[in-house]
C-alpha cells in the first residue's frame, strides 16, 4: 500500500489544477525528491498527493543578454556542467558543487531547493548575491517575486496554495563566491557560509549569510562597508566587523554563537578575495 | 489504487515492472523485484553512495528515486556496468588495486566512478573526482587504496 498518490501531469495547468484540487487534504510538489523524500517517510510533511513535475518542460536555461532564466526543475548538475554558467556566476557553481555529489545534483533541482526553504540550503545565499527572481505559476498566471522576499523562515515561503516555482532569473553576470565549514565536509551541511558578488554595472558589493535561522539573510551592513570596486584592507575589516555583528547567529549541536560568528568573519575575508581575483 | 506498471529497461534488458506501488524506490525495485543485490542499501537518506545506479547514463542514489520517476529510463546497476567499456575498466582498476576490504561500498563506487569518468572522460583531474565521489563513503576507511584505483582508472580511459 503506497503512502501516497503519485499524479504525473504533463502540462503547468494540469499540475495547478491537481495542486489545488488535493489542497484539502495535503498535497506536496515533487522535482528531484532528494529532500521531499525524507521529509514525508519520516512525517515531517504528510502528502496523500504528491504532484511529479518530470513531465513539465522546465529542465531549461535560458540567455537573454546578460539575464539567466534557470528552469525550477533543471538538475544541478547541469547547471554545474555548463561552462557558461561557471564564468558568469562563479559563486553558484561553487554553490552547487557544495550541495552533496554529482549522484545527488543529478536530480536535486534548483527549485526545489528554493521551494523547500532549508536554513543550511547552500544555493540561497548564493541566490540572494545574485539579486535572484522567482518566477511563479498558479491558476491566475504568472508573477515574479524577489527572493529575498519569497523566503520567509525554515520551510516556509510566499508560495501560495497551488502555485509552483516556474524559474529562477538571474539578471546579471557577476564575480561571486561561496565558501562554507562544515563539521564533516561531504555528507553533512554547513555550520555557517558566506556568499559574496559585485555588481559590476551597479558598483555595489553584495553579502549573504547561511546556516543561520531561520533562513540565509543578505548582510546589508558588510556589503556597505565594502563601498564601491575594489575595497581597501580597512573597508575589508570593516566588513568583518559588521558580518560578525550583524550576523543572526544561533548555538545549535553543529557549533556555538561565538564560533559561528569568528567563522562567519573568516570566510568572509576569503570570500571576497576569491570574489576579486574573478574580477574580469 | 495507487500502484501501476512502470517500464524500465535494466542493464540492457527490457524489465517491465507490474503493481508498482507509487511511493517504491528504485533500489527496492532492483533489489526485491528484479533480484539484482548488487545494489545496496546504506543509509537510505541519500548521504552513503552504496545504492548509486545510473539513470540513462547519469549516476543516480536509488534509494532516494521513486521508480515510477524513471519510467522508461535505462538503468544500470553494478551487475551491468562492466559491459561498458568505461566500466570495465573501472572495475579492472579497482581489483588490481585490491580497493576493497568488505566490499559493501563498492558497487557504489564503481557505478559512481563509471558514471562520471563517462561524463567527463579525462577532463577532471584526479583530485576533482577524488572530491565528486566524497559522497561515496567507505566505513572500512579503505581509502587509499580506492584512490589508486580512481587514478589507475582515469589513466587507462581510451
Amino acid at each position: 500500500m503506497s503512502a501516497f498518490e503519485l499524479i504525473v501531469p504533463a502540462t503547468a495547468e494540469e499540475a495547478v489544477a491537481a495542486l489545488r484540487a488535493a489542497a484539502g487534504d495535503g498535497v506536496a510538489a515533487l522535482a528531484g525528491g532528494t529532500d521531499l523524500l525524507l521529509d514525508l517517510e519520516d512525517g515531517r510533511v504528510t502528502a496523500r498527493r504528491v504532484v511529479s513535475l518530470r513531465r513539465l518542460p522546465w529542465r531549461t536555461l535560458d540567455w537573454n543578454g546578460p539575464t539567466l532564466t534557470i528552469g525550477s526543475t533543471l538538475p544541478l548538475r547541469r547547471l554545474e556542467l555548463d561552462p557558461e554558467v561557471r564564468a558568469g556566476f562563479p559563486g553558484l557553481y561553487d554553490a552547487v558543487r557544495a550541495v552533496g555529489g554529482p549522484a545527488l545534483r543529478h536530480r536535486a533541482t534548483v527549485g526545489g531547493n528554493l521551494g523547500r526553504s532549508a536554513p543550511a540550503s547552500d544555493l540561497v545565499p548564493v541566490l540572494l548575491t545574485l539579486d535572484a527572481e522567482v518566477e511563479l505559476i498558479g491558476a491566475h498566471g504568472s508573477r515574479g517575486v524577489a527572493l529575498d522576499r519569497f523566503l520567509v523562515g525554515s520551510r516556509r515561503t510566499t508560495l501560495a496554495a497551488g502555485e509552483l516555482i516556474r524559474a529562477v532569473r538571474l539578471p546579471e553576470r557577476r564575480p561571486s563566491a561561496y565558501l562554507w565549514q562544515r563539521v564533516r565536509p561531504s555528507n553533512d551541511i554547513s555550520q555557517i557560509a558566506v556568499a559574496t558578488a559585485y555588481s559590476p554595472t551597479r558598483r555595489t558589493w553584495h553579502v549573504a549569510i547561511g546556516g543561520v535561522a531561520p533562513r540565509p539573510v543578505l548582510v546589508p551592513e558588510a556589503a556597505g562597508a565594502l563601498g564601491g570596486g575594489r575595497p581597501t584592507d580597512d573597508a575589508v575589516r570593516r566588513a568583518r566587523e559588521a558580518v560578525r555583528r550583524h550576523a543572526p547567529v544561533t548555538a545549535d549541536k553543529r557549533g556555538s554563537e561565538e564560533y559561528r560568528r569568528h567563522l562567519a568573519g573568516v570566510l568572509l575575508d576569503r570570500a571576497v578575495a576569491t570574489t576579486l581575483a574573478r574580477f574580469a | 489504487m495507487s500502484a501501476s506498471s512502470v517500464r524500465l529497461t535494466v542493464n540492457g534488458a527490457p524489465s517491465p515492472l507490474a503493481e508498482v506501488p507509487h511511493d517504491e524506490r528504485l533500489l527496492d525495485s532492483l533489489r526485491w523485484r528484479l533480484g539484482l543485490k548488487g545494489t545496496k542499501e546504506g543509509c537510505r537518506t541519500g548521504n552513503c553512495g552504496a545504492c548509486t545506479v545510473l539513470v540513462d547514463g547519469a549516476s543516480t542514489l536509488s534509494c532516494l528515486t521513486l521508480t515510477h520517476e524513471v519510467e522508461g529510463a535505462a538503468v544500470t546497476t553494478v551487475e551491468g556496468v562492466a559491459d561498458d567499456p568505461v566500466g570495465a575498466r573501472v572495475r579492472a582498476a579497482f581489483a588490481d588495486a585490491g580497493a576493497l576490504q568488505c566490499g559493501y561500498c563498492t558497487p557504489g563506487f564503481l557505478v559512481a566512478l563509471t558514471g562520471l569518468l563517462r561524463e567527463e572522460g579525462r577532463a577532471a583531474p584526479v583530485e576533482e573526482l577524488l572530491e565528486e565521489l566524497a559522497s561515496n563513503l567507505c566505513r572500512c576507511t579503505g581509502y587509499s587504496a580506492i584512490a589508486r584505483a580512481v587514478k589507475d582508472a582515469r589513466e587507462r580511459l581510451p
